[in-house]
């Protein structure tokens, strides 16, 4: 039988649309957009369309928006570089975040700490969703700037944030406020038109697109200091000669994404309703982490009690169901990650799987990974050695 | 034909093992056992367990195509082989981590994980020879006598014999390498490992002085004596030294002089000539046999007490409860904490670490 993927939050396949689009970019369109002559003005033209599209399908303008080399250097440049401009400018700003977010926001708001910020203050999060009020307050009363950092669709359970509400609240304040949104493009209207957003990542490869390439917009007004230094590309913010085959293809994996996207959601929300009833079932004691929280449509993260955890996924990847432990950044690592230890505090002894289904998810493949997630957990439960 | 998990280091040997597997039938799994962490060592894991050891392991498991897992054994590890290792030498003995590991953590974790992924059987790459009959499972040297790995394993706990494995027991190391580059395998020019996996240095004094801290009596400065008691010298720690070392002494004397005996309680080194090196009675201790009943007094045996030596002649008595193990002829540079295994001809019956050694005439100093 074949094996099921069922770990679309850790990384997509490039689809057929994005690998066309980029095709031509591989070999004849291979010129510098910095060149003056045809090769770099077709080039050039290929980075700006592509730089429109992705302007279009958020809602900002064309000059808001740098592509990077992916999601975490995203999250750096958002962060560390909204830090450094405010302490060349005199400022001790404070760096707000939340103890469900990425590693790559968490080690940057640490790293903006030994550049300068004054503080790094991780708000806690219920598995609601809601935030710790009274340090989100206090940050924000501050007579210093305060940098907030929050995702809008946690990676290992798919936990939306209220972000419209605490990007207003950072507005009011005179804060910048940044979003990962990098698992909520194509799930989540993710319109900056109409959220107060000032920083946003984006990446490629979470949404049919390549890896390594990824978008941060920045609003006109959010000033930033660039982390590399070389040439003056990405209007300086950027540098470095542009991956334009990278630019198109993630451009159209995003105009394919909003495009789709309340199909697309509707469509894994059934699958996931199917799945989690199925697990259920089939499982005993098994929670649904987020379960009674708004959540984003392609994520199912479950705790499953007395068994190991590492077992339960090698034994499920032997079963041909591909799916991951938390995030796929820190597999190998035994523990359970820090989202699920934020939301649900130290729980020894509970097994963390997380599904995330995507474009080539059907019901027959949610049937069978709830199956065999039954059927081993029972293996292991029965045999489990002291 | 059932699942059988394979223990891979990145190694040809292993790397072999598990294609023979494969070829045999067998659906086959693939772990690489974490012992260490590496990240802060300074070294780029030369030896066989260290991240590039994971990395060549995989790409193995993917030309076979089979799954490969890396079980994390850091702590288990640390507690039964490195704390250990530290242990011994801290106490003026000469530790082996390896028959350690084999015997406390590596089988025992591989079966218990195994028996979770399903496995029923658990195979390794090492140059000895199982055998499943009626009356149990006998553990058999290598027929590669080069390469023969018995000495290793005679801590296996016994009711873990029956699901063990060992593919490479019938081939020469000649025959592994060439069978690894018909099938292209990317590990199959890999130089054999020689260093002690976390002991990436190749200078285990580092990691004790870490452990211990460098103001330990291991480390310290000492005396070197000779079998009368006269100082004739001093050393810059006994943890530094072994049974037989030659090297590290300091010269003036009327001859190669040999260590002896290392004595922990006023830090002494005693060393003497090279015929002083050699004793015929053995005191061993955690015995562990891997027969359904341990061998009787009398029983004519013959024990290995290091690893490429040769088996020499033996019986085992009780004596005042404790276990000796009278040698048929001397043998030089028996040391406290090495391995003494026991054979019935290629048969390894099982074995115990070496407590002290002494002479037949005057019996072992108590």
């Amino acid at each position: 039988m074949d094996p099921i993927y069922l770990d679309h939050a850790a990384t997509t396949p490039v689809r057929e649309e994005v690998r066309e689009a980029m095709e031509p970019h591989l070999h004849g369109c291979f010129g510098n957009p910095s060149s003056p002559h045809k090769w770099g003005r077709e080039a050039a033209a290929a980075l700006a369309e592509a730089r429109d599209a992705v302007a279009t399908a958020v809602g900002v303008r064309f000059t808001e928006v740098y592509f990077t080399r992916g999601g975490t250097e995203s999250d750096n440049l958002a962060i560390r570089g909204r830090v450094r401009r405010l302490v060349e400018e005199g400022h001790a700003p404070s760096v707000v975040t939340t103890a469900i977010e990425h590693k790559a926001v968490l080690a940057a708001s640490a790293a903006a700490v030994s550049e300068g910020a004054r503080e790094r203050v991780v708000l806690e999060v219920a598995p609601d969703g809601s935030l710790d009020e009274e340090p989100l307050k206090e940050a924000l009363a501050s007579s210093e700037p305060t940098v907030v950092s929050a995702m809008w669709v946690n990676n290992e359970t798919g936990l939306v944030l209220d972000v419209p509400a605490l990007a207003g609240r950072v507005r009011e304040a005179g804060g910048t406020f940044h979003c990962d949104a990098v698992q909520a493009l194509g799930k989540l209207p993710v319109r900056l038109d109409e959220v107060p957003i000032d920083l946003l990542t984006l990446t490629g490869h979470k949404i049919y697109g390549p890896k390594s390439v990824g978008v941060l917009i920045a609003r006109q007004g959010t000033g930033l200091r660039p982390l590399l230094h070389g040439g003056g590309q990405e209007q300086g913010l950027r540098p470095g000669t542009e991956d334009v085959c990278g630019a198109v293809g993630l451009a159209r994996a995003v105009t394919l994404a909003v495009a789709e996207r309340e199909a697309t959601a509707r469509r894994l929300a059934d699958l996931r309703e199917r799945l989690e009833e199925r697990l259920i079932r089939e499982v005993e004691g098994l929670r649904i982490h987020a379960g009674d929280a708004r959540r984003a449509p392609h994520v199912s993260s479950v705790g499953i009690p007395g068994v190991d955890g590492s077992s339960l996924l090698m034994s499920l990847d032997l079963e041909g169901v591909a799916v991951s432990g938390g995030s796929a950044c820190q597999s190998g690592a035994q523990d359970v990650s820090h989202v699920i230890r934020a939301l649900y505090g130290d729980d020894a002894g509970i097994a963390v799987v997380r599904y995330s289904l995507g474009r080539s998810t059907t019901e027959a493949e949610v049937d069978r990974a709830a199956r065999a997630t039954g059927e081993v957990v029972a293996r292991l439960r029965s045999g489990a050695p002291a | 034909m059932s699942r059988v998990l394979v223990a891979m280091s990145g190694g040809v040997d292993s790397s072999v093992a598990a294609a023979l597997l494969t070829d045999a039938g067998h659906e086959v799994v693939g772990v690489t056992m974490k012992t260490f962490c590496y990240t802060g060592t300074g070294s780029h894991g030369k030896s066989c367990c260290g991240l590039d050891g994971i990395a060549d392991a995989r790409r193995v498991a993917v030309a076979l195509d089979i799954p490969h897992y890396v079980f994390d054994v850091e702590e288990d590890f640390t507690r039964d082989v490195i704390d250990d290792f530290v242990d011994e030498y801290a106490q003026g003995r000469t530790p082996n981590p390896c028959v350690r590991c084999n015997s406390n953590t590596k089988f025992r974790d591989l079966l218990r994980r195994g028996r979770e992924l399903g496995c029923d059987r658990i195979a390794s790459g090492h140059y000895v020879r199982s055998e499943h009959g009626p009356d149990g499972s006998r553990l058999l040297r290598g027929r590669d006598e080069a390469k023969d790995q018995s000495y290793f394993l005679w801590g296996l706990p016994r009711e873990i014999l029956p699901k063990l494995l060992f593919p490479l027991g019938d081939l020469t190391k000649p025959e592994v390498r060439a069978r690894a580059r018909a099938l292209e395998l990317t590990t199959a020019e890999k130089p054999e490992s020689q260093e002690i996996c976390f002991v990436p240095t190749g200078d285990y004094r580092d990691l004790l002085q870490k452990r211990l801290g460098s103001v330990h009596a291991a480390l310290q400065p000492g005396p070197l004596v000779d079998r009368s008691g006269e100082v004739v010298g001093e050393h810059d720690g006994y943890a530094g030294f072994t049974v037989g070392q030659r090297k590290g002494l300091g010269g003036g004397f009327d001859g190669p002089r040999y260590v002896l005996e290392i004595r922990p309680a006023d830090r002494a080194v005693v060393v003497g000539a090279r015929e002083e090196l050699y004793s015929d009675l053995v005191e061993v201790g955690e015995l562990n046999w891997l027969t359904p009943e341990p061998p009787r007094p009398g029983d004519e045996l013959s024990v290995q007490l290091r690893y490429r030596a040769p088996a020499v002649p033996a019986t085992i008595q009780t004596s005042h409860g404790r276990q000796l193990l009278e040698l048929h002829q001397e043998f030089p540079a028996v040391t406290p904490g090495q391995s003494a295994v026991l054979f019935q001809g290629d048969r390894v019956l099982g074995g115990g670490r070496i407590v002290r050694a002494g002479r037949h005439t005057t019996p072992a100093p108590a």
